[in-house]
Protein backbone atom coordinates (compact mmCIF):
# COMPACT_ATOMS: atom_id res chain seq x y z
CA UNK A 1 0.00 0.00 0.00
CA UNK A 2 1.37 3.06 -1.12
CA UNK A 3 -0.17 6.83 0.33
CA UNK A 4 0.56 10.17 -0.80
CA UNK A 5 -0.53 13.78 0.27
CA UNK A 6 -1.77 15.70 -2.83
CA UNK A 7 -1.71 19.77 -2.08
CA UNK A 8 -3.44 20.70 -5.58
CA UNK A 9 -4.93 19.12 -8.74
CA UNK A 10 -1.76 19.09 -10.55
CA UNK A 11 -0.13 17.29 -8.18
CA UNK A 12 -2.80 14.92 -8.29
CA UNK A 13 -2.84 14.52 -11.76
CA UNK A 14 1.56 14.36 -11.40
CA UNK A 15 1.00 11.29 -9.12
CA UNK A 16 -1.25 9.55 -11.02
CA UNK A 17 1.50 9.84 -14.27
CA UNK A 18 3.92 8.22 -12.12
CA UNK A 19 1.72 5.41 -11.42
CA UNK A 20 0.65 5.30 -15.51
CA UNK A 21 4.54 4.72 -16.14
CA UNK A 22 4.43 1.57 -14.35
CA UNK A 23 1.42 0.06 -15.64
CA UNK A 24 1.72 -3.20 -18.67
CA UNK A 25 -1.58 -2.81 -20.57
CA UNK A 26 -4.15 -4.92 -18.88
CA UNK A 27 -4.70 -3.44 -15.32
CA UNK A 28 -8.03 -2.62 -13.90
CA UNK A 29 -8.22 0.54 -11.67
CA UNK A 30 -10.92 0.52 -9.18
CA UNK A 31 -11.25 3.88 -8.23
CA UNK A 32 -12.55 4.96 -4.60
CA UNK A 33 -13.91 8.50 -3.33
CA UNK A 34 -17.14 10.74 -3.47
CA UNK A 35 -18.09 13.78 -5.28
CA UNK A 36 -15.06 15.86 -6.22
CA UNK A 37 -12.45 14.09 -4.62
CA UNK A 38 -10.61 14.23 -7.46
CA UNK A 39 -11.32 10.77 -9.47
CA UNK A 40 -11.15 12.40 -12.91
CA UNK A 41 -8.38 14.87 -12.03
CA UNK A 42 -6.23 11.56 -11.41
CA UNK A 43 -8.00 9.81 -14.45
CA UNK A 44 -6.14 12.83 -16.73
CA UNK A 45 -2.94 12.55 -15.22
CA UNK A 46 -3.08 8.35 -15.83
CA UNK A 47 -3.79 9.11 -19.39
CA UNK A 48 -1.44 11.79 -20.11
CA UNK A 49 1.24 9.30 -18.67
CA UNK A 50 0.00 6.81 -21.15
CA UNK A 51 0.93 9.32 -23.79
CA UNK A 52 -2.89 9.91 -24.77
CA UNK A 53 -3.10 13.44 -24.17
CA UNK A 54 -5.65 15.79 -22.99
CA UNK A 55 -8.36 13.68 -24.02
CA UNK A 56 -10.25 12.82 -20.39
CA UNK A 57 -13.84 14.05 -19.73
CA UNK A 58 -15.99 12.79 -17.24
CA UNK A 59 -17.85 10.06 -18.79
CA UNK A 60 -20.87 10.10 -16.07
CA UNK A 61 -23.33 10.32 -19.16
CA UNK A 62 -21.99 8.07 -21.47
CA UNK A 63 -20.38 5.35 -18.65
CA UNK A 64 -17.05 5.00 -21.03
CA UNK A 65 -15.24 7.23 -22.45
CA UNK A 66 -12.55 5.43 -24.75
CA UNK A 67 -8.94 7.29 -25.10
CA UNK A 68 -6.18 5.84 -27.28
CA UNK A 69 -2.44 5.93 -25.57
CA UNK A 70 0.59 3.26 -25.38
CA UNK A 71 -2.65 0.87 -24.24
CA UNK A 72 -6.26 1.76 -24.99
CA UNK A 73 -8.15 3.29 -21.73
CA UNK A 74 -11.44 2.43 -20.69
CA UNK A 75 -12.76 5.42 -18.38
CA UNK A 76 -15.91 4.55 -16.59
CA UNK A 77 -18.17 6.24 -14.30
CA UNK A 78 -20.46 3.82 -12.41
CA UNK A 79 -22.32 6.29 -10.70
CA UNK A 80 -25.48 5.78 -11.97
CA UNK A 81 -25.19 2.16 -12.44
CA UNK A 82 -26.94 0.42 -9.47
CA UNK A 83 -27.39 -3.53 -11.08
CA UNK A 84 -25.97 -5.80 -12.39
CA UNK A 85 -27.88 -5.22 -15.41
CA UNK A 86 -26.60 -2.18 -15.41
CA UNK A 87 -23.39 -3.55 -15.38
CA UNK A 88 -23.77 -5.92 -17.99
CA UNK A 89 -25.09 -3.29 -20.98
CA UNK A 90 -22.40 -1.36 -20.22
CA UNK A 91 -20.23 -3.94 -21.63
CA UNK A 92 -18.52 -3.76 -18.68
CA UNK A 93 -16.77 -7.36 -18.80
CA UNK A 94 -16.59 -7.62 -22.39
CA UNK A 95 -13.44 -4.84 -21.75
CA UNK A 96 -11.98 -6.79 -19.06
CA UNK A 97 -8.17 -7.70 -20.51
CA UNK A 98 -7.96 -5.86 -23.60
CA UNK A 99 -7.16 -2.28 -22.37
CA UNK A 100 -6.03 -0.52 -19.21
CA UNK A 101 -9.75 0.21 -17.44
CA UNK A 102 -9.86 3.26 -14.66
CA UNK A 103 -13.71 2.85 -12.46
CA UNK A 104 -15.00 5.94 -10.98
CA UNK A 105 -17.62 4.98 -8.37
CA UNK A 106 -16.26 1.71 -8.09
CA UNK A 107 -18.25 1.62 -4.44
CA UNK A 108 -21.49 1.31 -6.92
CA UNK A 109 -19.43 -2.58 -8.56
CA UNK A 110 -17.78 -3.48 -5.17
CA UNK A 111 -19.15 -6.62 -4.95
CA UNK A 112 -18.57 -7.50 -9.47
CA UNK A 113 -14.87 -6.05 -9.29
CA UNK A 114 -12.29 -8.87 -10.33
CA UNK A 115 -10.17 -9.85 -8.00
CA UNK A 116 -7.69 -8.84 -9.94
CA UNK A 117 -7.20 -5.47 -9.48
CA UNK A 118 -5.79 -1.71 -8.57
CA UNK A 119 -7.41 0.32 -6.25
CA UNK A 120 -6.71 4.03 -5.52
CA UNK A 121 -8.69 6.07 -2.96
CA UNK A 122 -8.96 9.86 -2.92
CA UNK A 123 -10.23 10.98 0.83
CA UNK A 124 -10.13 14.93 0.97
CA UNK A 125 -8.32 15.87 3.82
CA UNK A 126 -9.05 19.92 3.10
CA UNK A 127 -10.41 22.18 0.47
CA UNK A 128 -6.80 21.70 -1.57
CA UNK A 129 -5.58 18.38 -0.21
CA UNK A 130 -6.33 14.59 -0.56
CA UNK A 131 -4.57 11.95 1.10
CA UNK A 132 -4.38 9.31 -2.54
CA UNK A 133 -3.62 5.32 -1.06
CA UNK A 134 -3.17 3.03 -4.21
CA UNK A 135 -2.81 -0.90 -3.20
CA UNK A 136 -1.92 -3.47 -5.68
CA UNK A 137 0.69 -1.39 -7.42
CA UNK A 138 3.91 -1.27 -8.26
CA UNK A 139 6.01 1.28 -6.21
CA UNK A 140 6.25 4.47 -7.93
CA UNK B 1 -30.31 -26.02 -48.23
CA UNK B 2 -27.17 -23.90 -47.10
CA UNK B 3 -27.27 -22.48 -43.65
CA UNK B 4 -24.21 -19.51 -43.00
CA UNK B 5 -24.26 -20.08 -38.92
CA UNK B 6 -21.75 -17.70 -36.97
CA UNK B 7 -20.94 -17.71 -33.39
CA UNK B 8 -19.82 -14.32 -31.60
CA UNK B 9 -21.23 -15.39 -27.96
CA UNK B 10 -18.35 -15.32 -26.07
CA UNK B 11 -13.92 -14.93 -26.68
CA UNK B 12 -14.22 -17.56 -29.55
CA UNK B 13 -15.65 -16.30 -32.71
CA UNK B 14 -16.95 -18.93 -35.57
CA UNK B 15 -18.45 -18.92 -38.67
CA UNK B 16 -19.57 -22.64 -40.37
CA UNK B 17 -20.86 -23.25 -44.06
CA UNK B 18 -23.31 -25.70 -44.34
CA UNK B 19 -24.83 -27.51 -47.17
CA UNK B 20 -28.11 -30.33 -46.88
CA UNK B 21 -26.52 -31.37 -43.02
CA UNK B 22 -22.72 -31.83 -44.52
CA UNK B 23 -20.14 -29.08 -42.60
CA UNK B 24 -18.89 -27.61 -46.10
CA UNK B 25 -16.40 -25.85 -43.62
CA UNK B 26 -15.74 -24.10 -40.65
CA UNK B 27 -13.89 -21.09 -39.49
CA UNK B 28 -12.66 -20.80 -35.53
CA UNK B 29 -10.30 -17.91 -33.95
CA UNK B 30 -10.03 -17.67 -30.13
CA UNK B 31 -7.99 -14.72 -29.97
CA UNK B 32 -8.85 -11.88 -28.05
CA UNK B 33 -9.68 -9.40 -31.03
CA UNK B 34 -12.59 -7.95 -30.95
CA UNK B 35 -14.94 -9.92 -32.64
CA UNK B 36 -16.19 -6.49 -34.77
CA UNK B 37 -12.51 -6.67 -36.54
CA UNK B 38 -12.52 -10.45 -37.11
CA UNK B 39 -16.27 -11.31 -37.91
CA UNK B 40 -16.59 -10.07 -41.28
CA UNK B 41 -13.04 -11.20 -42.94
CA UNK B 42 -13.76 -14.49 -41.44
CA UNK B 43 -17.26 -15.09 -43.24
CA UNK B 44 -15.68 -13.59 -46.47
CA UNK B 45 -12.67 -16.11 -46.51
CA UNK B 46 -15.03 -19.43 -45.77
CA UNK B 47 -17.38 -18.52 -48.57
CA UNK B 48 -14.31 -18.00 -51.32
CA UNK B 49 -12.73 -20.88 -50.01
CA UNK B 50 -15.60 -22.94 -50.34
CA UNK B 51 -16.89 -21.02 -53.51
CA UNK B 52 -19.96 -20.36 -52.01
CA UNK B 53 -22.08 -16.76 -53.11
CA UNK B 54 -23.45 -14.90 -50.08
CA UNK B 55 -26.44 -15.23 -52.41
CA UNK B 56 -27.01 -18.76 -52.25
CA UNK B 57 -27.70 -18.55 -48.49
CA UNK B 58 -30.92 -19.77 -47.71
CA UNK B 59 -30.86 -19.41 -43.97
CA UNK B 60 -28.19 -17.31 -41.84
CA UNK B 61 -28.23 -18.67 -37.94
CA UNK B 62 -26.67 -17.26 -35.11
CA UNK B 63 -26.09 -17.33 -31.85
CA UNK B 64 -28.02 -15.05 -29.92
CA UNK B 65 -27.47 -15.56 -26.47
CA UNK B 66 -26.70 -15.72 -23.43
CA UNK B 67 -23.36 -14.75 -23.74
CA UNK B 68 -21.39 -11.33 -23.88
CA UNK B 69 -22.96 -8.26 -23.74
CA UNK B 70 -21.02 -6.85 -26.90
CA UNK B 71 -20.51 -10.67 -28.48
CA UNK B 72 -23.99 -11.19 -28.82
CA UNK B 73 -24.78 -7.67 -29.98
CA UNK B 74 -21.70 -8.09 -32.59
CA UNK B 75 -23.31 -11.46 -34.18
CA UNK B 76 -27.22 -10.73 -34.14
CA UNK B 77 -26.62 -7.10 -35.95
CA UNK B 78 -24.02 -9.19 -38.20
CA UNK B 79 -26.93 -11.55 -38.94
CA UNK B 80 -29.23 -8.76 -39.62
CA UNK B 81 -26.77 -6.91 -41.75
CA UNK B 82 -26.44 -10.15 -43.70
CA UNK B 83 -29.68 -11.71 -44.69
CA UNK B 84 -31.81 -8.22 -44.51
CA UNK B 85 -30.57 -7.32 -48.06
CA UNK B 86 -31.28 -10.68 -49.43
CA UNK B 87 -34.59 -10.92 -47.78
CA UNK B 88 -33.51 -14.47 -46.16
CA UNK B 89 -34.77 -15.74 -42.73
CA UNK B 90 -32.63 -16.36 -39.52
CA UNK B 91 -32.28 -19.18 -37.02
CA UNK B 92 -31.83 -17.36 -33.36
CA UNK B 93 -30.09 -20.21 -31.31
CA UNK B 94 -28.89 -20.31 -27.99
CA UNK B 95 -25.37 -20.74 -27.72
CA UNK B 96 -25.73 -23.17 -24.86
CA UNK B 97 -27.79 -25.35 -27.02
CA UNK B 98 -25.10 -25.16 -29.92
CA UNK B 99 -23.06 -26.12 -27.41
CA UNK B 100 -25.19 -29.04 -26.71
CA UNK B 101 -24.77 -29.97 -30.88
CA UNK B 102 -21.04 -29.69 -30.64
CA UNK B 103 -20.65 -32.89 -28.08
CA UNK B 104 -20.23 -35.81 -30.20
CA UNK B 105 -21.20 -38.58 -27.46
CA UNK B 106 -24.37 -40.95 -27.66
CA UNK B 107 -25.16 -41.24 -23.82
CA UNK B 108 -24.99 -38.56 -20.98
CA UNK B 109 -25.74 -34.71 -20.12
CA UNK B 110 -24.50 -32.28 -21.66
CA UNK B 111 -24.03 -29.32 -19.09
CA UNK B 112 -23.18 -26.02 -20.92
CA UNK B 113 -22.05 -23.23 -18.70
CA UNK B 114 -20.95 -19.82 -19.55
CA UNK B 115 -19.23 -17.74 -17.34
CA UNK B 116 -21.61 -14.85 -15.84
CA UNK B 117 -19.15 -13.56 -13.56
CA UNK B 118 -19.60 -13.30 -9.71
CA UNK B 119 -20.05 -17.27 -9.18
CA UNK B 120 -22.65 -17.71 -11.62
CA UNK B 121 -22.82 -19.08 -15.15
CA UNK B 122 -25.58 -19.59 -17.88
CA UNK B 123 -26.69 -22.68 -17.71
CA UNK B 124 -28.84 -25.47 -19.58
CA UNK B 125 -29.02 -29.26 -19.18
CA UNK B 126 -29.24 -31.60 -22.36
CA UNK B 127 -29.23 -35.72 -22.26
CA UNK B 128 -27.07 -36.88 -25.42
CA UNK B 129 -28.35 -39.27 -27.62
CA UNK B 130 -26.41 -39.68 -31.02
CA UNK B 131 -29.09 -37.76 -32.76
CA UNK B 132 -30.43 -34.49 -31.89
CA UNK B 133 -29.75 -33.02 -28.01
CA UNK B 134 -32.73 -33.80 -25.60
CA UNK B 135 -33.38 -30.48 -23.86
CA UNK B 136 -33.99 -30.71 -20.18
CA UNK B 137 -33.78 -27.26 -18.77
CA UNK B 138 -34.72 -24.16 -19.68
CA UNK B 139 -31.37 -21.61 -20.43
CA UNK B 140 -30.96 -20.15 -16.77
CA UNK B 141 -28.48 -18.57 -14.36
CA UNK B 142 -27.68 -20.19 -11.84
CA UNK B 143 -25.07 -20.02 -9.38
CA UNK B 144 -22.30 -22.68 -9.58
CA UNK B 145 -23.11 -23.95 -6.24
CA UNK B 146 -26.69 -24.86 -7.10
CA UNK B 147 -25.89 -26.38 -10.05
CA UNK B 148 -23.65 -29.20 -8.52
CA UNK B 149 -26.35 -29.67 -6.22
CA UNK B 150 -28.83 -30.28 -8.90
CA UNK B 151 -26.04 -32.31 -11.03
CA UNK B 152 -25.79 -34.75 -8.10
CA UNK B 153 -29.00 -36.32 -9.31
CA UNK B 154 -27.84 -37.47 -12.58
CA UNK B 155 -25.42 -40.99 -12.68
CA UNK B 156 -24.52 -41.07 -15.98
CA UNK B 157 -21.23 -38.86 -17.29
CA UNK B 158 -22.12 -34.94 -17.49
CA UNK B 159 -19.91 -33.14 -20.13
CA UNK B 160 -18.60 -29.71 -19.60
CA UNK B 161 -19.13 -27.16 -22.23
CA UNK B 162 -18.15 -23.21 -22.79
CA UNK B 163 -16.07 -20.93 -21.51
CA UNK B 164 -17.01 -21.99 -17.63
CA UNK B 165 -16.43 -25.13 -18.23
CA UNK B 166 -13.14 -25.18 -16.52
CA UNK B 167 -14.37 -23.12 -13.63
CA UNK B 168 -17.20 -25.77 -12.66
CA UNK B 169 -14.58 -28.28 -13.22
CA UNK B 170 -12.63 -26.79 -10.48
CA UNK B 171 -15.38 -26.04 -8.27
CA UNK B 172 -17.23 -29.40 -8.80
CA UNK B 173 -13.63 -31.10 -8.27
CA UNK B 174 -14.24 -34.68 -5.31
CA UNK B 175 -17.55 -34.05 -4.96
CA UNK B 176 -19.14 -34.95 -8.81
CA UNK B 177 -16.88 -37.75 -9.90
CA UNK B 178 -18.63 -37.97 -12.98
CA UNK B 179 -18.09 -34.79 -14.56
CA UNK B 180 -15.97 -35.09 -17.74
CA UNK B 181 -14.08 -31.87 -19.14
CA UNK B 182 -14.23 -32.55 -22.97
CA UNK B 183 -11.33 -31.83 -25.38
CA UNK B 184 -10.48 -27.75 -26.50
CA UNK B 185 -12.24 -28.78 -29.81
CA UNK B 186 -15.68 -29.73 -28.77
CA UNK B 187 -15.21 -27.53 -25.30
CA UNK B 188 -16.37 -24.54 -26.52
CA UNK B 189 -19.11 -23.03 -28.77
CA UNK B 190 -18.89 -23.51 -32.72
CA UNK B 191 -20.64 -21.89 -35.32
CA UNK B 192 -21.14 -25.60 -35.98
CA UNK B 193 -23.69 -26.29 -33.61
CA UNK B 194 -25.84 -23.52 -34.15
CA UNK B 195 -25.87 -24.73 -37.89
CA UNK B 196 -27.72 -28.30 -36.23
CA UNK B 197 -29.55 -26.49 -34.52
CA UNK B 198 -30.59 -24.26 -37.43
CA UNK B 199 -31.52 -27.38 -38.57
CA UNK B 200 -34.25 -28.29 -36.08
CA UNK B 201 -35.37 -24.54 -36.52
CA UNK B 202 -35.80 -25.22 -40.28
CA UNK B 203 -37.59 -28.14 -39.75
CA UNK B 204 -39.77 -27.07 -37.19
CA UNK B 205 -41.10 -23.92 -38.97
CA UNK B 206 -39.03 -21.43 -36.23
CA UNK B 207 -36.87 -19.49 -38.67
CA UNK B 208 -37.41 -15.58 -37.94
CA UNK B 209 -37.42 -12.91 -40.11
CA UNK B 210 -34.41 -10.39 -39.90
CA UNK B 211 -36.71 -7.58 -38.38
CA UNK B 212 -37.32 -10.12 -35.68
CA UNK B 213 -34.15 -11.07 -34.80
CA UNK B 214 -32.92 -9.95 -31.34
CA UNK B 215 -30.25 -10.55 -28.76
CA UNK B 216 -31.65 -12.81 -25.95
CA UNK B 217 -30.91 -11.67 -22.18
CA UNK B 218 -31.14 -13.79 -19.22
CA UNK B 219 -31.38 -11.92 -16.02
CA UNK B 220 -29.28 -12.34 -12.79
CA UNK B 221 -31.42 -12.29 -10.13
CA UNK B 222 -28.54 -13.54 -7.34
CA UNK B 223 -26.04 -10.87 -8.63
CA UNK B 224 -28.35 -8.38 -8.08
CA UNK B 225 -28.26 -9.56 -4.55
CA UNK B 226 -24.76 -10.17 -4.50
CA UNK B 227 -24.12 -6.49 -5.85
CA UNK B 228 -26.07 -5.01 -3.27
CA UNK B 229 -24.78 -6.90 -0.15
CA UNK B 230 -21.02 -5.97 -0.76
CA UNK B 231 -21.99 -2.12 -1.27
CA UNK B 232 -23.99 -1.76 2.36
CA UNK B 233 -21.21 -4.40 3.80
CA UNK B 234 -18.56 -2.72 2.14
CA UNK B 235 -17.03 0.90 3.14
CA UNK B 236 -19.04 3.39 5.68
CA UNK B 237 -17.56 6.45 4.42
CA UNK B 238 -19.64 8.95 2.22
N1 LIG C 1 -5.37 18.04 -4.43
C1 LIG C 1 -6.39 17.97 -5.30
N2 LIG C 1 -6.48 16.93 -6.15
C2 LIG C 1 -7.51 16.84 -7.02
N3 LIG C 1 -8.51 17.73 -7.13
C3 LIG C 1 -8.48 18.79 -6.32
C4 LIG C 1 -7.42 18.95 -5.37
N4 LIG C 1 -7.65 20.10 -4.71
C5 LIG C 1 -8.77 20.62 -5.20
N5 LIG C 1 -9.29 19.84 -6.16
C6 LIG C 1 -10.53 20.13 -6.91
O1 LIG C 1 -11.45 19.06 -6.68
C7 LIG C 1 -12.20 18.81 -7.83
C8 LIG C 1 -12.01 17.38 -8.30
O2 LIG C 1 -12.88 17.15 -9.36
P1 LIG C 1 -12.96 15.77 -10.12
O3 LIG C 1 -11.60 15.32 -10.48
O4 LIG C 1 -13.93 15.95 -11.22
O5 LIG C 1 -13.56 14.86 -8.95
P2 LIG C 1 -14.36 13.49 -9.07
O6 LIG C 1 -14.13 12.92 -10.44
O7 LIG C 1 -13.78 12.62 -7.98
O8 LIG C 1 -15.80 13.78 -8.81
C9 LIG C 1 -11.75 19.79 -8.90
O9 LIG C 1 -12.59 20.92 -8.88
C10 LIG C 1 -10.36 20.17 -8.41
O10 LIG C 1 -9.98 21.47 -8.81
MG1 LIG D 1 -15.54 12.26 -11.94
Amino acid sequence: MQRFLSSSPEETEQIAERLAKTLSGNEVIAMFGGLGAGKTAFTRGLARGLGAGDCVSSPTFALVNEYEGRFPIYHFDMYRVATYDDLYTTGFFDYLGSGIMVIEWSENIEGLLPDEKMTVTIRPVSEEQREITIEGAQTI
Amino acid sequence: MRILAIDTSACPVSAALMEDGFLLGEFFLNTKTTHSQTLMPIVESLLRAAAVDIKDIDVFAVNTGPGSFTGVRIGTASVKGLSMPLDKPCASVSTLEAMAYGLPYDSGIACAVMDARCSQVYNALFRLNGHEPERLTDDRAVSIEDLADELAGYSERIYLAGDGAELCARAFDGRLTNVVLPPQNIRYQHAYGTACAAQRLIRENRLLSSDALMPLYLRLPQAERELKKKQSGGKPDQ
